[in-house]
């Protein structure tokens, strides 16, 4: 037997459903400017049947759940590029810092190579004038601080990318506590059966932000979520989370360690693999070139100077003050070991007007004395490095930005909000809500109806 | 299918890279450079390096070209000077030679066979900007010093020492040669002729063979002084060379590093319009959804 009772509830259960997913709707309107929302649905179902004999009667209308529109697999692929693009990014920024170290200027290194060997040259057209070979002097003295200067720029720029680690670790660490706290937050909510939306989608937002920063793995679990990085060391482990740890080595840069394990060369991608990258490869690459060079031209130098004689007939000492056995710190220590111009050791019979010796010096300028290159030719060898490196990454970037960029906009297609269809459901779930109020109306009519019937038979 | 609803984070990341390329377009037609850091493009900037070296140490060549020109061209005119000396001294000698002459009259050519004598030591003392020209490379004193105790009447006190100097690659030249070489060689000693001469007038006795040794030292000296005149030339070849060296290399550097304008402001504008395009692709972003139609 049905009832107007029975109708009324119906109607009621559409007044409700509609009002709830209008609800959905104005959220959806609402956050359509929000990074990293994903667009939900309301999920109607109707209720139960109830059986009364021969009749199945539907009994209305339920909004079931409210789901969140996204897809698992392209929010991985975004994290993974993210994480590329996190690192190309910290690359390029750091890279193009160190290359205008090497652009050509008045005082560059391989300026200051060329004026050394020519005031060589000038030398040896007047071995015995003291105001030429005090411009060997001076040139000697602003190739050593070219080398000076350029070695110290790239020691503050790593000690600077040192301070970015630092930074970058605390921000993990931020990242990680946060995610945890939301993996709280989603397993209680999923485990009262209700929908948590829009704590995954911060916890993606978060997860996202943390790919740009490190390389992250992530496991999902049940209403949870693992996060590891480099090589499987856990980050978050459902509502517990890991602090990486840094500690200064040696020389004085910050290793990152997590649970007493330096993880420093696991991390590869993401801004801190990117910093880590340039800071303990790149640039002590370079450092190293600079050096081989600033020796290899300092020995050779001073081993001409031992083989003349100065303006006094005496054999020749040491010009530049000898590098660092191995080399290393060599540019940044390079200096001039003599004052007195007439200690040039210009001449090879010992006689003031011979330029045999400054002849031999100026040799060095064409001999493949350094790593099997002329001083000139290896030091176009570094400016090549080094514009390559930064070009390299530059193009990897930007592909790595197109990657990216066709990825949101997939997400974009999936999960975004699109006004345009807010606004039909918006339409649809107010008509079918002015219907289900029509049909109140109307009972109550038809109550009055049979109230009416009653009070005629009395 | 469902479309990306908001276009907008796409338009603005290609305003963003019209915005840069044409900042790099105007960068490089204001600097009129292409290659402004390494990075630009790392091949050329390295040869850029090379470039730039070989081009300076181009004009240090020519710089110490210009010294030793000076230094050769006044050795070159000394020793014209010290033959016009000689040749004074050959037609004194062989008017003295006459046999007509009395004592007296030999006694004055010879005082002034002496002041020849003298100036041509001053001449072999040639200093140039502080350096004796002839002192091989003992070139702080003055190689001839007079010496009555010798027989030639002067001692060298300089070295039979050479100087080269390079002065392009592979390019190197011999800048000077030893008074011990030129007025001092053996058989051919200017100073031991005029001495001779000199005693020749004094005693009256072998002016004639004496006047032989003297022609024969003009003629070696003569002989020797094509060295500064080859010198010149080569210095003179070495120079116009260098010059259209700095020529090409000048012309490479803008092939290497160069702005192509044409090419620069052609992308300049493409660049301009696609970034016009884009701007109002979003100004056009801005379209009425179906919320505007709902009354």
């Amino acid at each position: 037997m049905s009832s107007l009772n029975a109708s009324l509830a119906i109607a009621l259960s559409g007044l409700t459903a509609e009002q709830g997913a209008l609800e959905v709707t104005t959220n959806n309107v609402a956050n359509v400017n929000t990074p990293g929302y994903s667009r939900q649905v309301p999920n109607l179902v109707s209720s139960d049947p109830i059986v009364i004999d021969p009749l199945t009667l539907g009994t209305g209308v339920t909004l079931q759940s409210i789901e969140s529109i996204r897809d698992p697999i392209l929010e991985s692929s975004i994290q993974q590029e993210t994480q590329t693009q996190g690192q190309l990014n910290a690359q390029v920024a750091a890279l193009q810092q160190t290359q205008v170290n090497f652009t050509t200027s008045t005082s560059d290194i391989g300026t200051e190579i060329t004026n050394f060997f020519n005031s060589i040259n000038q030398l040896s057209a007047s071995p015995a004038d003291l105001s030429v070979r005090q411009g060997v002097l001076t040139a000697a003295g602003n190739l050593a601080s070219s080398f000076n200067t350029t070695a110290n720029n790239l020691t503050q720029q790593q000690t600077s990318l040192d301070q970015n680690v630092v930074q970058t670790v605390g921000q993990i660490n931020q990242l990680s506590q946060q995610i945890a706290q939301l993996n709280g937050q989603i397993n209680h909510l999923e485990s009262d059966g209700e929908s948590a939306g829009s704590f995954v989608d911060q916890r993606q937002q978060a997860i996202d932000q943390l790919s740009s920063l490190v390389n992250v793995s992530v496991i999902p679990s049940n209403n949870s979520l693992i996060l590891t990085t480099a090589n499987g060391t856990p980050l978050v482990l459902g509502t517990q989370s890991f602090q990486l740890q840094t500690q200064p080595n040696a020389a004085g840069l910050h290793e990152v360690y997590a649970g007493g394990t330096n993880i420093t060369s696991l991390i590869t991608s993401g801004q801190l693999g990117g910093t880590l990258q340039v800071r303990d490869q790149q640039i002590p690459a370079i450092q190293a070139e600079l050096d081989t060079l600033a020796a290899g031209l300092a020995n050779a130098v001073n081993g001409v100077q031992a083989a003349g004689y100065d303006l006094n007939g005496k054999l020749g000492t040491n010009l530049f003050n000898p590098p660092p056995a191995g080399g290393t710190g060599a540019a940044a220590s390079l200096s001039v070991a003599i004052t007195d111009p007439a200690l040039i050791a210009a001449s090879s019979d010992g006689t003031s007007g011979s330029n045999g010796n400054a002849e031999a010096m100026y040799a060095l300028s064409t001999q493949a004395g350094i790593d099997g290159q002329t001083p000139t030719d290896y030091y176009s060898g570094i400016v090549f490095n080094v514009g390559n490196d930064v070009s390299n990454a530059t193009a990897e970037q930007s592909a790595s930005t197109q990657v990216l960029q066709q990825l949101n906009d997939q997400r974009a297609s999936i999960s975004g909000v699109s006004l345009d269809q807010e606004a039909a459901n918006m339409v649809q779930y107010q008509n079918a809500y002015a219907a289900s109020a029509q049909v109140v109306t109307t009972i109550n009519t038809m109550m009055y109806d049979v109230l009416q019937m009653n009070v005629l038979n009395g | 299918m469902r479309v990306n609803p908001n276009p907008l984070p796409d338009l603005l990341a290609a305003l963003q890279q019209t915005q840069q390329q044409i900042n790099t377009d105007l960068q490089q037609i204001s600097s009129g450079q292409s290659v402004i850091v390494p990075s630009d493009d790392p091949g050329a900037a390295a040869e850029l390096v090379q470039n730039a070296a070989q081009t300076s140490a181009a004009d240090q060549f020519l710089r110490s070209i210009g010294s030793v020109q000076g230094e050769v061209a006044n050795a070159d005119s000394t020793l014209s000077s010290v033959t016009t000396a000689l040749q004074r001294a050959i037609s004194l000698g062989v008017e003295a030679a006459n046999g007509t002459l009395n004592a007296s009259d030999r006694a004055a050519i010879a005082t002034e066979v002496q002041g020849i004598q003298s100036q041509l030591v001053s001449l072999a003392n040639l200093s140039y900007q502080g350096s004796y020209v002839f002192a091989g490379t003992a070139t702080q004193t003055a190689p001839y010093v007079v010496d009555p105790t010798s027989p030639s009447g002067v001692t060298y006190v300089g070295n039979s020492s050479t100087n080269s100097i390079t002065l392009g690659n592979h390019f190197t030249l011999q800048t000077n040669v030893p008074g011990s070489q030129l007025f001092s060689a053996a058989g051919n000693d200017m100073f031991q002729s005029i001495q001779d001469l000199l005693t020749g007038l004094q005693t009256g006795t072998g002016i004639a063979a004496a006047v032989g040794e003297v022609t024969s030292a003009a003629n070696y000296l003569d002989a020797q002084r094509v060295f500064y005149g080859n010198a010149s030339n080569q210095l003179t070849a070495q120079q116009t060379y260098l010059n259209s060296d700095i020529t090409a290399l000048a012309e490479q550097q803008n092939t290497l590093g160069g702005a192509d304008l044409a090419t620069a402001i052609t992308n300049l504008t493409s660049a301009e319009t696609a970034h016009q395009a884009t701007l109002a692709a979003v100004a056009g972003a801005n379209q009425p959804n179906l919320f505007s139609y709902i009354k």
